[in-house]
């Protein structure tokens, strides 16, 4: 990144700032339909201060966590299975691929009259939505792996163990790291979705009450947390991507 | 062992039998009776609620909407994207100002933005078509943006040598060598309004749709009509992303297939 851009980078979301509180002081919009950046502030302030951000912020992060670590678990699981046994990707592959075809959100409905609008809906939605991208991301990574490598743990007679830690996790790392982060994105996004929906707490749950109560400012704020939250996990699983594969390079 | 599996009707088989375990213990589930039973749907009503659906024609009413709230959602969002990716590339001012402003809108999820269209533009097909073209627009928007960016230096430089005006610059060499990536951008552009036309359906629930009728059957307790509407989802999905992909390959089957 040059300092140009650098500054850039900044720059031109203050610029936005100022424009839209420019916009807002001169009178054009009427509070109902946009309030000047300064009232979001200050909302988002008066949430914080009485905890309900935080309360907010804690269940979607719960939901996330809970629905993602199991549905990445499950993933790696079925991906390597069916990448390492062909009898397991004949039996299991045509399903899985018909199933790919849905949309994680048309599962929504479905889910609801399984698990009604509560915790396990939202956990199980979270689930799918990290599930699929991940499972087909060590499909493909483990498929990658050169069959010499196989045969050399043959030859060595290698047992079970060491060749999933000493070959198989070390091959596939890059792609499965790339699809853990997809998978979170795309997590977070359903799990928005899905809070918008029905929740009685949660950021997606958050805005939709300020939409139904026309609080702008807090679906305001709810926008910029939501965007904060989603760059952060972005940016975060990208570092943890970066560490992990910069032996390869080295 | 392995070997045996490389016989055609044997694979076709053995990936049958997980799908029919699945709908053997599905009906059981069903007719077992007590409170499972009533959100199990038995496979014989998935079946009269297809042929049902079929017969009043609103399963296809439904699929007719859906597409169109995806197509025009990607006509608009796409086209805007384009140009947008497009002037960008060539006028780097307007990367340097609109740039980071677009990345910082495209971190927050899709559906987030709905709460705020809502207010603005009311629960109706309108808030749906803008959130629509939204998602279309991202993947057009990136997609153009680095075809045109990244075209080869050595093809700009034959045009310099051929005398090319802008226009004929942009016409003859940016636009080709961009023309993989952007096709590549509206095909992705295609399965992120499908998704999002489903999802604002679910949400919003106005309009018509295959996601207003699953919205729909959820609130009644039909699951055989929310089994057969998200089997239509897929299939339609499915064709929809196919015909992209072919229609991408035979636009670009002037180009030399990659080694």
């Amino acid at each position: 990144m040059t300092p140009q851009s650098r500054i850039a980078a900044v720059a031109a979301p203050l610029v936005l700032i100022l424009l839209w509180q420019l916009a807002c002081l001169s009178g054009a919009f009427p509070a109902q339909v946009l309030v000047p950046p300064s009232e979001v502030a200050r909302t988002l302030a008066a949430l914080a201060s009485s905890g309900e951000l935080e309360r907010h912020i804690g269940e979607s992060m719960f939901r996330l966590g809970l629905g993602y670590v199991i549905g990445a678990l499950a993933g790696l699981a079925f991906g390597a299975t069916i990448a390492l046994s062909r009898w397991a990707e004949a039996a299991f592959g045509p399903f899985f691929l018909a199933l790919w075809q849905v949309p994680v959100i048309a599962f929504v409905p479905m889910l609801v009259i399984f698990l009604g609008i509560d915790e396990p809906f939202k956990v199980a939605i979270v689930i799918l939505a990290a599930f699929f991208p991940i499972a087909l991301a060590t499909f493909d990574g483990v498929r990658g792996v050169p069959r010499t490598w196989f045969e050399v743990a043959r030859v060595y007679r290698t047992r079970l163990p060491d060749l999933v830690w000493r070959i198989l996790i070390p091959a596939t790392v890059p792609a499965v790291l790339t699809g853990l982060r997809l998978a979170l994105t795309r997590a977070w996004v359903v799990l928005i979705a899905a809070e918008l929906l029905a929740a009685d707490s949660g950021i997606g749950q958050m805005m939709e009450m300020g939409r139904q109560m026309f609080r702008i400012d807090v679906v305001l704020a709810g926008v910029v947390v939501s965007g904060v939250i989603g760059f952060a996990l972005d940016r975060g699983a990208k570092a943890v991507e970066r560490r992990a594969t910069r032996w390869r390079t080295a | 062992m392995s070997a045996l599996l490389s016989r055609p009707w044997l694979r076709i088989g053995v990936g049958l039998v997980v799908p029919a375990l699945v709908l053997i213990w599905w009906q059981s589930q069903a007719t077992a009776g007590g409170a499972r039973a009533i959100a199990f749907a038995p496979l014989q009503s998935v079946g009269t609620a297809f042929v049902e659906l079929a017969e009043s024609g609103l399963i296809f009413s439904d699929m007719l909407a859906t597409l169109s709230r995806s197509l025009s959602g990607l006509a608009i969002g796409g086209a805007l994207g384009i140009a947008t990716g497009v002037a960008m590339a060539c006028w780097r001012p307007l990367d340097r100002v609109l740039g980071p402003l677009l990345m910082a809108i495209r971190q927050v999820p899709l559906m987030g933005w709905l709460p705020l269209i809502g207010l603005w533009a009311g629960t109706g097909g309108a808030s749906e078509l803008i959130v629509v073209s939204i998602s279309a627009f991202f993947p057009t928007m990136l997609n153009s943006y680095e075809g045109v960016a990244h075209v080869e230096r050595r093809y700009v430089e034959v045009g310099r040598i051929y005398g090319f005006t802008a226009a004929q610059r942009f016409r003859l060499i940016l636009l080709p060598a961009a023309m993989p990536l952007v096709l590549t951008g509206v095909t992705q552009a295609f399965a992120f309004a499908w998704i999002s036309s489903i999802a604002t359906e679910i949400l919003l629930g106005v309009g018509g749709g295959l996601g207003v009728t699953m919205q729909l059957a959820q609130t009644q307790q039909r699951l055989d009509i929310i089994l057969v509407t998200i089997i239509a989802t897929a299939l339609l999905g499915f064709a929809i992303n196919q015909l992209f992909c072919s229609l991408r390959a035979h636009l670009l089957r002037w180009q030399a297939s990659p080694l």
